[in-house]
């Protein structure tokens, strides 16, 4: 639209613009009218079945002598928790330190707080029993005292980001000489990797945040989150690629360290959602980080600090020892803030944000990679050394993958 | 309105007049504290103690206590009679936990699960008259002997109709009552079932007598019970031991209607008991332990040689952690 579009009268203009208010105005008549008819419209398709009454066990803790359950309230109907059983016997147990049964709005959250001489490495079953008497059972695999926020358990996670997440990418970096010397082709062919890791990094990421979407209260639409968690961070990166480039109509594509930023910046936010869920899983006590899994993960994203390098080395400019530490923090340290979170909090909610934004950051990152290669590599995304790259980026990370399942 | 125990032995003179008196320790505690023999617990120290102490303290008037105590023996004339009323009440089953029963109750009367015990002497004609005041069809089947068209079986009452049972009652013992209509399980487990009493022409040993009808309740809808009671509300007696007295017998008629699972069973702590199964005999086992399939019942005798609280309980673990478990405070 132009700014010389014939000028409407300005009270016409005006009028049009509150017509804007009637559909909302009108909106709220037929919700009154809605809510005013009530029950009868109810009737009109039989009588509503009574709630489920059943809780939401967002995360159980293990504390000596104690049993903490996270609960929320996940229906549109109040629900009353009365007893609380631990394998088929009633417990005493406390709601924010009053004793006894408690009613949860909707969606509301309570952490249930049982006295228990729980024995280490056995299997629980909590029974959360609501005043209508329906039972939610959550099965504890193995109890294992819950790491609680402290310096040491702080810089262990720290550590174990570290090693999963900043070493294997600087180690990847260090691949930048040799590939300064490559020839072009192969260079197209790196280049061609670094999108098909991350193609891979992206439905991991994507199927991660549905999996653990499923498991929230669907009231709080996890399918909607993962939509906009996708959504927002493929524009919000795409915003940052158009800086990155210098601003213009992105006629020019990124290359260069330019482009490498991005693809740490989507390794980045994918080794966060990486992050807290080992630092969620080692606090739950669900996985055993054995040197196994360290060296797996080690291996797994060692491919990623390659794809940083390839835009490297494809630039004109030379980047520096520092340049490239930076690179090398900005795709690997959110494991760390990744695991202290997943290892210190609530999380399930925050999971799902996490990997739905990594899949739309990985997703961004892909198209701007895959723009480069089309401009640049000889032969275009169709030539043999594409191709066999992107292929050779998934099958790398299938392969390494392996090492971590 | 809060209704103490005292107010409800008060009001009841047929409470009153018994031999013993049921009484909670004290109705002074509050829910939040923990008592046990006086000493105060905090809710760390309970780790690892029986769940003894939940629930609040405050009696219900038409709570498990009704069922305790059984009708006066032997009225006298030649027909005892009682008008029950089958109909559908929610009840606490544990603390704030409610069921939708179906329950049985005395005309004029609160419902209950048990229903009422009935109460007659053994050859005495026992007229029975249910009012069905629930929206489903209903029956009540003696156990014991009796004609063909009073079993309770063919004769389903319809919503709002009524039908009386008379003969006259035989054997003497301890027997049951409840609903036969199918489907079967529903309507027992629903909660349509009592104790009936027939004493002896020569009547037992007085003795201090109490009625435990073992139940529990599918809350769920799982066919399996999330709670085990005794007259009806888990861990009553833990919060209200039945207080008696050790220079009397204690005489406890005991029946098991737990559906869903075969047995159940009581056991009783620091004691041994005379065990008369089905109260039709002078056999007895002298045991701590007695174990009862579903409908099994009969009369336990208790002298108690010494005071202080001792615990009584299903010996399945699990039906003692779910509810079925309390003490008797034992005085002089």
């Amino acid at each position: 639209m132009g700014a010389d579009s014939p000028a409407a009268p300005r009270d016409g203009a005006l009028r049009w613009r509150l017509w804007a208010f009637v559909p909302a105005i009108l909106l709220i008549g037929a919700v009154s009218a809605t809510i005013a008819a009530g029950d009868s419209l109810d009737g009109l398709v039989g009588t509503a079945p009574p709630p489920a009454d059943e809780f939401s066990v967002r995360r159980v803790e293990f504390a000596p002598g104690r049993i903490s359950i996270h609960v929320t309230n996940p229906q549109r109907e109040e629900l009353t928790l009365a007893q609380v059983t631990v394998d088929d016997a009633i417990v005493p147990f406390s709601v924010g330190g009053v004793e006894g049964g408690r009613t949860l709005g909707r969606l509301e959250s309570a952490t249930v707080d049982v006295p228990f001489q729980w024995v280490e490495d056995d299997p629980y079953a909590i029974g959360l029993i609501s005043s209508s008497g329906a039972v939610t059972t959550h099965d504890v695999p193995a109890a294992v005292e819950t790491a609680q926020p402290s310096l040491h358990g702080a810089a262990g996670l720290a550590v174990i980001g570290a090693l999963v997440g900043i070493v294997p990418v600087a180690l990847g970096l260090a691949w930048l000489p040799s590939l300064r010397r490559a020839a072009p082709r192969s260079l197209s062919a790196f280049m061609a990797l670094t999108a098909g890791l991350l193609t891979f990094l992206m439905v991991e990421a994507l199927a991660e945040a549905l999996e653990l979407q499923a498991a929230l209260p669907s009231a709080l639409n996890g399918t909607g989150l993962v939509v906009l968690g996708v959504a927002a961070s493929y524009l919000g990166l795409t915003l940052v690629a158009s800086r990155l480039s210098g601003g213009g109509d992105g006629a020019e594509p990124l290359g260069g360290l330019g482009l490498a930023t991005l693809v740490a910046i989507g390794i980045g936010v994918h080794n966060l959602g990486e992050g807290l869920a080992i630092g969620s899983s080692l606090a739950l006590g669900e996985l055993a980080l054995g040197t196994f899994l360290i060296v797996g993960f080690m291996i797994h994203n060692l491919t990623e600090g390659l794809g940083i390098a390839a835009p490297v080395a494809e630039g004109a400019a030379r980047a520096g020892v520092a340049r490239l530490g930076v690179l090398a923090l900005v795709a690997g340290a959110p494991a760390i803030l990744g695991a202290w979170i997943g290892g210190f909090l609530v999380s399930d909610l925050l999971a799902v944000l996490f990997f739905a934004v990594a899949a739309g950051a990985a997703l961004q990152v892909v198209v701007e990679v895959g723009r480069y290669v089309a401009r640049r590599a000889p032969g275009g995304l169709t030539s043999a050394p594409v191709v066999g790259g992107y292929l050779a980026g998934i099958a790398a990370m299938y392969a390494t993958g392996l090492l971590t399942a | 309105m809060r209704v103490t125990r005292r107010r409800l032995l008060a009001g009841a003179p047929l409470a009153a007049s018994a031999p013993f008196a049921v009484m909670a320790l004290s109705d002074a505690h509050a829910a939040d504290t923990h008592t046990m023999d006086g000493v105060l617990m905090s809710g760390e120290d309970m780790a690892g103690m029986h769940a003894a102490m939940i629930g609040d303290a405050v009696p219900a008037p038409d709570g498990p206590d009704r069922i305790l105590q059984p009708p006066p023996a032997y009225e006298p004339g030649p027909v005892r009679s009682y008008e029950l009323v089958a109909t559908e009440k929610e009840i606490e089953v544990a603390k704030g936990v409610f069921y939708p029963a179906w329950a049985y109750g005395l005309a004029g009367e609160e419902a209950t699960v048990p229903g009422p015990t009935i109460r007659v002497t053994e050859g005495q004609r026992m007229r029975v008259r249910l009012l069905n005041a629930s929206t489903h069809p209903h029956t009540i089947h003696f156990h014991g002997i009796h004609p063909a068209n009073m079993d309770g079986v063919f004769e389903p009452v319809a919503p709002g109709d009524t039908f009386t049972y008379e003969f006259p009652a035989a054997p003497a013992g301890l027997h049951l009552y409840h609903c036969h209509v199918t489907p079967l399980k529903k309507h027992i487990a629903k909660g349509l079932y009592g104790a009936l009493i027939v004493d002896p022409k020569t009547p037992r040993p007085p003795a201090q007598e109490l009625v435990m009808v073992m139940n529990g309740f599918d809350t769920n809808g799982d066919a399996a019970n999330e709670f085990y009671t005794v007259n009806g509300r888990a861990f009553y007696y833990a919060r209200h031991p039945i207080r008696v007295s050790r220079s009397r017998t204690v005489r406890i008629y005991l029946a098991n209607l737990t559906e869903f699972d075969l047995i159940n069973s009581f056991h009783l702590h620091g004691e041994f008991f005379r065990y008369y199964p089905t109260g039709t005999g002078d056999a007895f086992e002298y045991t701590d332990t007695v174990m009862l399939c579903q409908g099994q019942r009969g009369i336990v005798e208790i002298d108690f040689h010494n005071t202080g609280h001792f615990m009584f309980h299903a010996h399945v673990s699990e039906f003692t952690e779910l509810g079925w478990m309390g003490f008797f405070e034992v005085g002089d």
